[in-house]
């Protein structure tokens, strides 16, 4: 197996991110608040899903946090969308801990579906826009870690601890794949993020190494049966896992559009 | 043979679909009904939460706060501290545990600043303008200047002195030669920002904040 060189940066990245949320605590000035809302060297930031609860629920406006809302959305729109989940959120990296539990202990193979993420985004905002209560704010294990690391307010953490015990021996991966509502939201922007997953088909051996490491491998394996030059869903959460294990480099990364070409006969269709 | 197969993958996906698109979604609303059950009910159900100054009012700050904790972090007396799961709705808000550490009144409100999302109202920028809660004497029997001591420890230490709180004498009927110097709440003074209730020299303090009641104007529209 080669050099890891994504994974390697992208657990820096997530390491990163939980040593900014603590650094509060050993007195540096750098960062405040958490992943809902904060402010980084004086640069504020806001989660938006977060934001529009605040604005559907709270029936408060504030302009500047709508404007630190728009940046992260652009950031993250820029960056691939659910970059956030692979990238940045700390339940991220602990589920995919308790994954490579799981993988040595072969439980919980079940999968729901991707889609239903924008379900429960859907759920959200309705309940909030109905009742004004802001149902994720309230249930976020990304919130609830995020104050267990800050505040120290652990009782919480049985919230995560039963997500990973449902992972674990359930279904894999379930609330970052299926259940997120922000994961959710982020699906959506990341279908139309210019950077994606590349693929060159004439490279590829059908090894198929890619698909056992890739966390939303039903988007990917379609991408590759149809030979399409990018992998286009909002599903992908760009942890660029499938570049580190691709030992013929025919995944990289693909800035822009490339029209899915129609040429290829679709295997799914009983083609080939 | 070809429809064979055709009519095989049409009856998988059926399956899949009925999987995956109404008994997941009714799993999910099954679980979120099972825990809004736990959560939801309504704010006043669990009793009074000092908030920060410039919290709106209770009902829409549980949504409009997003619960980042910039204002407990940016409170230099840390007095504002963060609820846990014990708070339901109210989980992962910022509140006020005067008896524990009250709020000091910054002139400058950091709180109220480095709220990003108006959970705290910035416009709120005269300390004396807050309005978190109101002290009440919750303990007639209990206080010792009403008992007739010399006491006096909230209206001393309260911020608003003559204010907030003012001594009121009167004739001691009891001995029938002392006088009684009895503290009085203004609510309309009072900011609520607890320093009193820390202060009370009793070991259960006969002076508390409580919620500040507003008239509810709707009902009295005839």
């Amino acid at each position: 197996m080669n050099f890891k060189r994504w994974g390697i940066a992208r657990c820096a990245v997530q390491l990163l991110m939980i040593a900014l949320l603590a650094s509060p605590l050993a007195g540096l000035a750098i960062f405040t608040g958490n992943l809902a809302a904060a402010e980084l060297l004086g640069l504020p930031l806001a989660d938006p899903l977060a934001f529009l609860q605040a604005l559907l629920g709270g029936r408060v406006f504030v302009l500047s946090y709508l404007l630190s809302a728009l940046l992260v959305v652009g950031f993250y729109f820029l960056l691939g969308g659910r970059t956030f989940c692979g990238w940045v959120c700390p339940v991220g990296l602990v589920t995919e801990l308790a994954d490579r539990l799981r993988r040595k202990l072969g439980t919980g193979t079940q999968t729901l579906p991707l889609t239903l993420n924008r379900w429960s985004l859907a759920l959200v905002l309705l309940v909030v826009m109905a009742t004004g209560v802001p149902l994720f704010e309230l249930l976020s294990p990304i919130g609830i870690i995020s104050r267990a690391i800050v505040f120290a307010a652990l009782l919480p953490l049985l919230l995560v601890a039963a997500i990973l015990l449902m992972e674990l021996l359930v279904a894999r991966r379930v609330w970052c794949r299926s259940l997120c509502p922000l994961g959710g939201f982020y699906s959506l922007l990341a279908a139309f993020s210019p950077l994606r997953i590349g693929f060159v088909a004439e490279q590829c051996t059908h090894c198929n190494d890619c698909l056992k490491v890739c966390p939303v491998e039903e988007v990917l394996q379609p991408s590759l049966e149809l030979n399409h030059p990018q992998v286009v869903a909002g599903d992908c959460t760009r942890c660029m896992a499938c570049l580190d294990a691709c030992p013929a480099k025919a995944l990289k990364i693909s800035i822009g559009y490339q029209p899915v070409s129609r040429d290829v006969t679709d295997p799914l269709k009983g083609g080939r | 043979m070809c429809m064979d197969s055709d009519a095989k993958n049409t009856g998988i996906s059926r399956r899949l679909f009925l999987k995956g698109s109404i008994l997941t979604p009714l799993a999910l609303a099954l679980g979120s009904a099972a825990i809004s059950a736990v959560y939801l009910r309504p704010a006043q159900a669990r009793g009074f939460y000092l908030r920060p100054p410039g919290a709106i009012e209770e009902a829409r700050f549980l949504a409009a706060c997003v619960k980042c904790g910039k204002c407990a972090q940016a409170c230099p007396y840390k007095s504002i501290v963060m609820a846990g799961g014990e708070a339901g709705v109210g989980i992962g808000t910022p509140h006020i545990v005067p008896r524990e550490n009250p709020c000091y009144l910054c002139p400058d409100l950091p709180c109220v600043k480095a709220c990003p999302s108006g959970a705290l109202d910035k416009q709120l920028t005269e300390v004396e303008k807050v309005r978190m809660g109101t002290a009440v004497i919750v303990d007639r029997e209990g206080c010792l200047s009403i008992r007739g001591l010399r006491c006096e420890v909230c209206y001393r230490q309260c911020p608003l002195i003559d204010k907030a709180i003012t001594i009121e004498n009167r004739h001691n009927i009891r001995t029938g030669e002392h006088t009684i110097m009895e503290p009085v709440i203004h609510k309309d003074k009072c900011v609520g920002c607890g320093i009193c209730e820390k202060v009370c020299v009793r070991e259960k303090p006969v002076i508390a904040v409580q919620q500040r009641v507003t008239e509810q104007k709707d009902f009295y529209e005839f």
